[in-house]
């Protein structure tokens, strides 16, 4: 990596503001700016522009509070999609992950987090109130359980279902185990008993 | 098990080290900060992914270097594994990487390869010393021998964090999160105490054999497991019940004192003779010869239980014991099928084993000994 006394003061600055991003390090950002520096204007102009517009153009829905440019997103005004299922993700990148599967067809609710006491993240920091009311309001016969299978995640999910389950809903959550294509032999005990654990009738 | 061969890169005072370490018996002789317990600490990185004398882990990485790893080759029942274990320094802190056979692994899949039972000359301490320093011996060796074991201790240790947090961030904290944590507790922390109850009855059947040999019969010595949460018997539902049961009874006290009173984590280890509390009533003679035990019966139940001999690492402690104690320490665990053992000077009277001096990071093979040297 350059000593950044050495480069052009926008080379060293672009450069720091990569390495602000997640999981890009100084030697990965010193490489996105010597790439771009050999690109033309133009494509460096789209990037501005693009990023520029995310911050400009997107909002929270005000009914599953992903990210949207209009208000309510396409996802929740298009009918469609299955109102009888609601699916709860902790992010809205999950959203991303969860359609790019194109299995699921029913409606979004971001928490925008997990709860999290150590970190002072409890319900009342979540929308677990907004999502409560919609249960209420949009009767849905299923909640599915998205988060992470993580300790923080699966105590969300467990708070969720106590709060759900007395609202006459049926509360589900994802499960996990072993990989599409992966080898019994090299799961580690944890995954199998957690496969063994998500067993179902054939 | 036995490791066949060992590579360090920048762990400590070692730049480079590459050691084919013999079955049996392995010595280091040196003075002190030449690197014998930093070869020791190696070993039990690829055991355990943790160093047995520091939770700073930037430490162990040379000074002037970004990581620190450590390699090696390992025979055990299912074959040959390579291990490695890479610990590198961040803006945090520390992460650690591992893997087996050249695939990376988990930490929760790491474990239990290569296990080592460790002795060190503070765990003659452990009897005087505070509970967490025995929980620490039953935690260890179970993680070591049940994979779910430490993913229990991992759950349990987490929802008790988190429940802490709960309790000190209101005056009356959320009761349905509260009641997660909770059902966590109860359902990680039965696993630990059955697995413990179990653990203890066995290791107190070979602690009493080896004492037993030791005192000519004329002293008892017992471990018994003490649970903060006392139950009926050692069963799965049993012990659920009183956990939940002491958890239920215990919330009132601890929403008033904002800290969680009872469960595992407060679990304890006791040592007695002839039915006396060694912490209360035992000399300090009778202390050591009781740690030495216990060790013997650490080994014995982790190779019976896993089928495997662990690997043995005694940092500086023979020389801590008399000859007496030294030799039937040796002798309890007979059936090792490789140890590693650091001194200042060379031990007497110490079965057939191969001897390396260790001087600046620098080991030098000196002579294999046979038991008939020292006679
Ligand atoms: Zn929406």
């Amino acid at each position: 990596m350059p000593n950044p006394g050495s480069i052009a003061g926008p080379v060293a600055s672009l450069i720091n503001e990569f390495s602000k991003l997640p999981t890009v390090g100084p030697k990965t950002a010193a490489r996105l700016v010597f790439y771009l520096l050999n690109r033309p204007r133009s494509e460096a102009q789209s990037l501005a522009e693009a990023i520029l517009a995310v911050k400009d153009r997107v909002r929270l829905c005000s009914i599953c509070f992903s990210i949207t440019e209009e208000d309510p997103c396409p996802l929740c005004t298009d009918e469609r999609r299955d109102r009888s299922l609601l699916c709860v993700v902790a992010e809205a990148k999950d959203i991303y992950s969860l359609e790019r599967t194109s299995a699921y067809k029913g409606r979004y609710h971001v928490l925008g987090g997990l709860i999290s006491p150590m970190d002072g993240i409890g319900p009342g920091q979540l929308r677990v109130k907004q999502l409560v009311d919609r249960v209420g309001s949009e009767r849905p016969q299923e909640i599915v359980i998205a988060t992470n299978p993580n300790a923080e995640g699966e105590a969300t999910a467990l708070y969720l279902s106590r709060l759900l389950v007395p609202l006459g809903v049926t509360v589900t959550r994802l499960a996990y185990g072993l990989p599409i294509g992966g080898d019994l032999d090299y799961a580690d005990e944890v995954t199998l008993a957690k496969a063994l654990e998500g067993r179902r009738t054939l | 098990m036995r490791l066949s061969w060992l590579a360090l890169s920048n762990v400590r005072n070692y730049a480079a080290l590459d050691f084919h370490p013999a079955p049996g018996l392995n010595v280091f002789i040196g003075a002190n900060a030449q690197g014998k317990s930093n070869l020791l600490e190696a070993i039990s990185l690829l055991g355990t992914g943790k160093s047995f004398r520091t939770n700073r882990e930037a430490d162990l990485i040379a000074s002037g270097f970004q990581s620190a790893s450590v390699s090696g080759g390992a025979h055990v029942r299912a074959g040959s594994v390579n291990l490695s274990c890479t610990v590198t320094a961040t803006s945090r802190g520390t992460r650690k990487a591992y893997s087996a056979n050249g695939r990376p692994v988990r930490y929760a899949a790491f474990l239990g390869t290569l296990n080592v039972v460790t002795f060190v000359p503070a765990d003659l301490q452990l009897i005087a010393g505070a509970p967490s320093g025995r929980r620490r011996v039953l935690n260890g060796a179970l993680a070591q021998e049940q994979p779910l074991y430490y993913r229990d201790l991992v759950r349990y240790q987490k929802a008790l964090a988190q429940k802490s947090a709960l309790l000190r961030s209101a005056d009356e904290p959320d009761a349905d999160l509260m009641a997660v944590y909770n059902e966590t507790l109860v359902a990680a922390g039965t696993a630990l105490m059955l697995a413990r109850d179990r653990f203890v009855t066995a290791a107190n059947a070979e602690a009493g054999r080896a004492h037993a040999a030791w005192s000519g019969g004329r002293e008892t010595l017992e471990l018994r497991y003490e649970p903060n949460v006392p139950y009926e018997i050692p069963t799965g539902e049993a012990i659920g019940a009183a956990l939940a049961q002491r958890l239920r009874a215990a919330a009132a006290a601890e929403r008033a004192r904002r800290i969680p009173l009872a469960g595992p984590h407060r679990d304890d280890l006791g040592l007695l003779l002839d039915g006396r509390s060694l912490a209360a009533y035992g000399s300090q003679g009778q202390q050591r010869t009781a740690v030495l035990a216990l060790k013997v019966a650490e080994y014995t139940v982790m190779h019976q239980r896993t089928g495997e001999a662990p690997l043995l690492l005694l940092d500086d402690v023979l020389s801590e014991l008399d000859a007496d104690r030294a030799r039937a320490f040796l002798e309890g665990v007979e059936a090792y099928e490789q140890a590693f053992v650091t001194a200042t000077h060379l031990p007497h009277d110490l079965p057939q084993s191969r001897v390396f001096t260790i001087e600046a990071a620098v080991l030098r093979e000196i002579a294999s000994t046979a038991r008939a040297r020292a006679c």
